[in-house]
């Protein structure tokens, strides 16, 4: 933005929300110029300025306020980058033409929760954990638990397709909407509820859910509740090996089961895991010591952050401490060294991971719910895991994955604070090419960093894979050595997704990171969301140069 | 534009170069606005069709198993998927099936029962359409608790765009890679793009079924009962409600034992053998709860044999459809019951195709012993009372978006080619 239309945007911002919710302090735009995304990540610790930043930031408290201000974009011809928690991971927030920042995080009421239509009319702004707490305290859930509740909104999950690890039973959020309210790049209010499945006409829901501010900004919802679970039932199984553990996961779905967690460890990830096994109530890591993990039992939201110490290291730090060659091992040079030849370092891996898997894969299964129908299904799922071979270890390793179950994002900047980096990759297919899907993307990681997967999000037609890799591009602060390894792991990671098919991604949507391979993915269907682009935002302000809309707009 | 009987024939030589001389019905002599019937063979058709209109000056609109007597302003070529009825691939192993849009559900449905699998539970109404044609026009009712939406269960699209390039959306159980594309074809009636295949989930055959009967005091409690059980996650492949009226329309061969103002409750369940009997007990529990009793096995039997078993039901076309979201059921039914009495009618009703939506109410209203049209004056006064109480019209569109439907139109198709006259 040039400096006279910024000062002249600036005071037109003012005279709507005030001097106090309008920023263009350089703390305000260094905050707002990204999120989680670990290439980010990696720049920041090089102590490399970030390379976008907004010129403004604004906090509205209302939808007219947010109208108000696409307005004044509009006529101003300047950038509107919606932005929520900014836990996403794909660099979705990242103000690429500069502009303003329009944070949702103060429009956070939740209206009535209706006990007839089970729906919930909620602010977008809202945290995902004080939202859930609320349905709580008034017996019901939303059944969306992401890793990151404590620090994403519910506009982000709408705005990405999130989805939460009890996923199987409740859906992605995707499934969970009945409509949203949208502020569009027309500066226009739209509201897209009403009995959906009755009205003729486009979804319309489904057209601007999964947007990513490129169509305007979501400024509330009603979702879909489910009266408050009476009965969870968790268990750990061994399976022989990983596919008759996927086999297992097919044959309960399409049977018409809907446990709310699977999750299959492959054999590196069930190594590492089965690792920590031996270790129950050792002393915790320090830097499991900020992650939320109730005891078992004390539900689905432990406060944050935790009064109590973590007894499970968890995969990542597992791989950190395995990459420093042993627990005691603190040498950050040795974990460099390791990522460094990770192709040598995962056959290494592999081998020991091999030896592991004649004994076996780990898979962790739960199911929540009404307390007859959950208690029926619980008998048939375990009935088929126990068919196909599989050994039932109890209710413990169920339990302890529940209590560390959002401990995962809080391994991750140990990690980074030791030279390396990790990121995550998440794709999905049907199961007629899992098993090849899995195998493509783990060699094409594989070939740049340590890798290891799990399985879970299934579906009665597929699955969702989750990749989780380590490495390193050379010395912490050499920024550029480590982009060139991380974009090469997702060039060959995206391109062996688009050659097996499948989708580039289940959950964590596109941004940045992910743009190249809209195409792609899409093809000639990105006609349809260029016009839906050319509709919502026909001057182009809504959070330009992302999701690959670019060339299609 | 053709204006002269010499357009027509030059239009109609075009169109039988394209699709061959079999597959093109031209237009009734003498007719103000000409319509061509044209049955292409294959998508590349599709496609050279919907390129030559715009220079031939016809608009092209698909056209269902055609119930509705298409209304055309403009010389239309309206083209007809019978031919397009191939099944192109049958995926087992993840339940999908890839098909063409020209195949009626009831024709799909009979290569998958041979392999232990089905489209879910839909009704005979729904299944005799084609599956473009089911997906393409949104109505209420193509809903399940076991099986779910019908469209939920399209996993993506095959089309043809206004400029002629077809688009195939990608296939994944879930995504997030943007606006689920495919749903702005799903329910857009051709205005958007022309259907040519769909990827659809199956399901496999169920192990077990079973159906039972209750009579409950009211159908205010019936709709609780049904409720109940919903939210202890019975997932019934088909509930019904028969007011006591209606009741002894549709069972007018049995006994009902019906009291007054009583209303009867049936219930399909079907799944792996205990869970279907599950549903069966979380349903009957919740009947028995709501002050209701079970009633003869034969009428649950009769009622599964029509929707299962071919079995034809009695019942005359219902006057009207609504669809009411599920607080509102027994305040729309209610009005529905006000408004005929003070009309002088006689109503009789079911309510059907429950799902997290609501269900749908058939409303039946009867004067001096004949069925009352949908426009006939009383009629239109009890649909109005009850859209007064929240319900939603059989084939009501939203309007809320309409700018941003023209807009998305003009985007996509800039010269008005493809079903101009739909969702207007």
């Amino acid at each position: 933005m040039r400096g006279e239309v910024s000062e002249r945007v600036r005071r037109e911002l003012e005279g709507i929300l005030g001097p106090r919710r309008v920023s263009s302090e350089a703390v305000d735009r260094d905050v707002y110029a990204r999120d989680m995304w670990p290439r980010l990540l990696l720049a920041r610790r090089a102590g490399d300025a970030p390379a976008h930043q907004p010129d403004l930031i604004v906090w509205p408290e209302s939808v007219r306020e947010v109208v108000a201000i696409v307005k004044v974009a509009r006529a101003a011809q300047v950038p509107i980058v919606p932005y929520g928690g900014g836990s996403g991971v794909c660099g979705g927030v990242v103000p690429v033409r500069g502009g303003i920042t329009v944070d949702t995080k103060r429009m956070t009421t939740i209206r009535s929760v209706s006990a007839d239509e089970l729906t919930c009319d909620v602010d977008a702004g809202l945290i995902g954990e004080r939202f859930e707490r609320e349905l709580a305290r008034r017996g019901y859930t939303f059944g969306h638990f992401p890793s990151s509740i404590y620090c994403s909104t519910v506009g982000g999950w709408l705005a990405t397709r999130a989805a939460g690890q009890l996923s199987t039973k409740y859906g992605k959020v995707e499934d969970r909407v009945a409509g949203v309210t949208l502020v569009t790049g027309r500066g226009e209010v739209v509201e897209t509820d009403g009995p959906t499945r009755a009205l003729r006409g486009p979804g319309w829901t489904q057209l601007v859910v999964g947007s990513e501010g490129t169509l305007g900004i979501i400024t509330s919802a009603r979702l879909r509740v489910s009266p408050a679970p009476q009965l969870r039932i968790m268990r750990g199984y061994w399976m022989p090996d990983v596919a008759t553990g996927i086999e297992a996961i097919r044959r309960v779905m399409q049977r018409g089961l809907r446990p709310a967690i699977v999750r299959l460890y492959d054999e590196l990830d069930t190594m590492i895991n089965a690792a920590s096994h031996d270790e129950v109530g050792a002393p915790a890591l320090d830097e499991d010591a900020f992650a939320p993990s109730p005891a078992p039992g004390a539900g689905p939201l432990p406060p944050w952050p935790s009064p109590d110490a973590a007894v499970e290291a968890g995969p990542l730090a597992r791989l950190r401490a395995l990459a420093r060659g042993g627990v005691a091992g603190l040498r950050r040079e040795a974990m460099g060294a390791a990522l460094g030849r990770s192709r040598a370092f995962n056959a290494v891996l592999g081998v020991a991971a091999e030896r592991v898997a004649r004994a076996g894969c780990r898979m962790i299964i739960g199911l929540e719910g009404a307390r007859i129908r959950t208690e029926v299904e619980a008998a048939l799922t375990f009935a088929e895991l126990d068919a196909v071979g599989g050994r039932d270890l109890g209710d413990e390793p169920g339990l302890r994955w529940l209590a560390h179950r959002y401990a995962v994002s809080y391994k991750m900047s140990p990690i980074f604070a030791d030279g390396a980096f990790v990121d995550t990759m998440e794709v999905a297919a049907g199961w007629d090419r899992l098993d090849e899907l899995y195998a493509a993307v783990r060699a094409a990681i594989g070939r740049h960093a340590v890798v290891m997967a799990h399985f879970s999000h299934a579906y009665a037609d597929g699955c969702s894979i989750y990749f989780t890799f380590a490495g390193s591009g050379g010395a912490a602060d050499d920024a550029r050595g480590h982009e060139r390894v991380y974009d090469a792991i997702w060039r060959d990671g995206m391109e062996a997704v688009a050659r097996i098919g499948g989708t580039i991604s289940h959950h964590h949507g596109v941004g940045l990171l992910k743009a190249p391979y809209m195409h792609a993915e899409h093809r000639e269907a990105m006609t349809i969301y260029g016009a839906l682009k050319q509709t919502f935002d026909p001057d182009g302000i809504m959070n330009p140069g992302k999701m690959g809309l670019d060339r299609h707009a | 534009m053709p204006e002269s009987g010499r357009d027509v024939d030059a239009v109609t030589r075009a169109l039988v170069d394209l699709v061959g001389r079999d597959h093109v019905t031209a237009p009734t002599p003498g007719a103000t606005t000409p319509v061509w019937r044209v049955a292409p063979g294959s998508v590349v058709e599709i496609a050279g069709l919907v390129r030559a209109a715009p220079g031939l000056g016809v608009v092209v609109a698909p056209a269902g198993s055609g119930r509705r007597p298409p209304v055309h302003a403009r010389p239309t070529v309206q083209t007809s998927m019978a031919r397009l009825c191939h099944v192109l691939a049958l995926d087992e192993r993840s339940l999908t099936a890839h098909v063409q849009v020209g195949l009626t559900g009831v024709d799909l449905e009979a290569q998958l029962v041979p392999r232990g699998l089905s489209l879910g539970d839909y009704p005979p109404a729904v299944m005799r359409s084609t599956l473009g044609g089911i997906v393409a026009v949104r109505t209420h009712g193509k809903s399940s608790a076991r099986t779910g939406f019908f469209e939920d269960n399209v996993l993506g699209v095959s089309a043809v765009l206004a400029d002629g390039r077809t688009i195939h959306t990608r296939i994944a159980p879930r995504r997030a890679t943007g606006p689920d594309l495919a749903r702005a074809l799903c329910g857009s009636e051709g205005a958007i793009g022309i259907l040519t295949s769909l990827v659809l989930r199956l399901h496999r055959a169920p192990e077990a079924r079973f159906a039972t009967a209750y009579a409950l005091p009211s159908v205010a409690a019936a709709v609780a009962a049904v409720q109940l059980a919903l939210r202890e996650e019975a997932a019934p492949s088909g509930v019904r409600i028969y007011d006591e009226a209606e009741a002894r329309v549709h069972f007018a061969e049995l006994d009902l034992a019906l009291g007054d103002g009583e209303a009867l409750l049936v219930a399909g369940t079907a799944g792996p053998t205990d869970l279907a009997a599950c549903d069966r007990d979380l349903v009957s529990s919740a009947a028995i709860a709501e002050g209701g009793r079970l009633a003869s096995p034969a009428l649950a039997e009769l009622w599964w044999r029509r929707i299962h078993g071919g079995a034809p039901t009695p019942a005359p076309t219902p006057t009207t459809q609504l669809m009411a979201t599920p607080g509102r059921l027994v305040r729309v039914y209610g009005a529905i019951a006000a408004a005929a009495a003070e009309a002088g009618l006689a109503l009789r009703a079911h309510v059907s195709r429950f799902d997290a939506d609501g269900a749908v109410v058939f409303v039946t209203l009867v004067r001096g012993g004949a069925v009352l049209a949908e426009t006939d004056p009383g009629a239109v006064a009890v649909v109005l009372a009850a859209e007064g109480a929240g319900a939603f019209p059989l084939g009501a569109r939203s309007l809320r978006l309409d700018g941003y439907l023209a807009a998305l139109r003009t985007a996509i198709d800039p010269d008005g080619v493809l079903s101009p006259e739909a969702l207007t």
